[in-house]
């Protein structure tokens, strides 16, 4: 069917986007651990014995998430560990902006700047890969193959 | 099938999927060389704050962290203060008699720190607060270069501020 074309395009495309996004985002965390513990101790809603712990397992789940999506193994549960990974973000990056407090996202790069404006671009993007998200967490078929099909 | 059968098998998948990347980052961390502890020193009161990793510069065994004892040192002058902050930040205010050898500059700065300060000088670095490692970097490279009595101020300039005490300007 001509919906089914068109759908199973855009998932795929969402899928691709996500997946890529969070593999990226997580190499860098990888690498330095000890730079995202400082980055997450930034936003200031973290309690100090969790930093570390969060430091080291995030990224993980990132990268494990993001193969999963592109890989089409669990794509419903992987998108439903990106959805809730982005309104994780969302909820402390907006909280840190309603209460006016700088900090450094750390989510491509480690980068010693703070800028409101691009913690607000920062959240506006989350929200639209969260958008795209429960998109394709609704539009997924349940399968028990590995794969992508549209509902 | 319901949607409460769909979720719960999305749930199951999700589980699965965490508890390998679970396994994997725990794995992953203890043999990394860029590895770090479970546990950071995130406590403002106690230091510097970090992850406590290997490769951090970070050493709180040189780290002073009480601002009385600062107080007492910069009054007694008992040590040379080094402020390793950008310079800007130095002109608008730093600690009584303390030198600026920003950090940034420490390759163009050594030669006169070489010159004007001798190995066994009592130094005192600090820079802007507790999260700030750029004092611990700064006194671990004077430390390599066989300076033998260097300590950090864990409180950097915002403790040494809050406490109101004399702060010195340099008037452009």
């Amino acid at each position: 069917m001509k919906h089914n074309y068109y759908t199973t395009l855009v998932l795929f495309f969402i899928r691709l986007v996500l997946g890529i996004t969070f593999i990226y985002a997580s190499y860098h965390k990888i690498a330095d651990p000890g730079t995202f513990a400082k980055i997450i101790y930034g936003y200031g809603v973290f309690p100090g014995f969790s930093i570390n712990i969060l430091a080291i397992t995030i990224p993980f789940i990132e990268l494990t998430a993001g193969f999963s999506l592109i890989l089409g193994l669990f794509p419903r549960s992987a998108l439903l560990i990106i959805n809730a990974l982005l309104v994780g973000f969302i909820l402390v990056i907006g909280f840190n902006l309603l209460r006016g407090h700088e900090f450094d996202c750390g989510c491509f790069t480690f980068s010693s700047h703070n800028h409101r404006f691009a913690n607000v671009d920062l959240l506006i993007r989350d929200i639209a890969m969260l958008v795209a998200g429960i998109y394709a967490w609704q539009k997924t078929k349940i399968t028990t193959r590995i794969g992508f099909r549209a509902s | 099938m319901t949607s409460k059968n769909s979720i719960a098998k999305d749930i199951k998948g999700s589980v699965i999927l965490v508890f390998f990347a679970l396994a994997t980052a725990f794995l992953y961390n203890s043999f990394s060389p860029f590895g770090i502890p479970l546990k950071g020193q995130w406590e403002t009161g106690q230091g510097v704050v970090s992850a406590n990793s290997e490769n951090d510069s970070v050493n709180a065994s040189i780290e002073i962290n009480s601002p009385q004892i600062i107080l007492d040192i910069v009054q007694k002058k008992q040590r040379i203060i080094i402020d390793v902050r950008p310079r800007e930040a130095y002109d608008q205010g730093h600690l009584p008699s303390a030198l600026s050898f920003p950090l940034m500059e420490f390759d163009q700065g050594i030669g006169q720190i070489l010159e004007s300060i001798n190995r066994q000088t009592p130094l005192l670095i600090y820079c802007s607060s507790f999260e700030c490692t750029d004092s611990h970097t700064f006194a671990q490279q004077l430390i390599g270069l066989k300076y033998e009595n260097v300590r950090v101020f864990s409180g950097g300039f915002r403790q040494w501020q809050e406490k109101e005490y004399e702060i010195e300007k340099n008037e452009t």
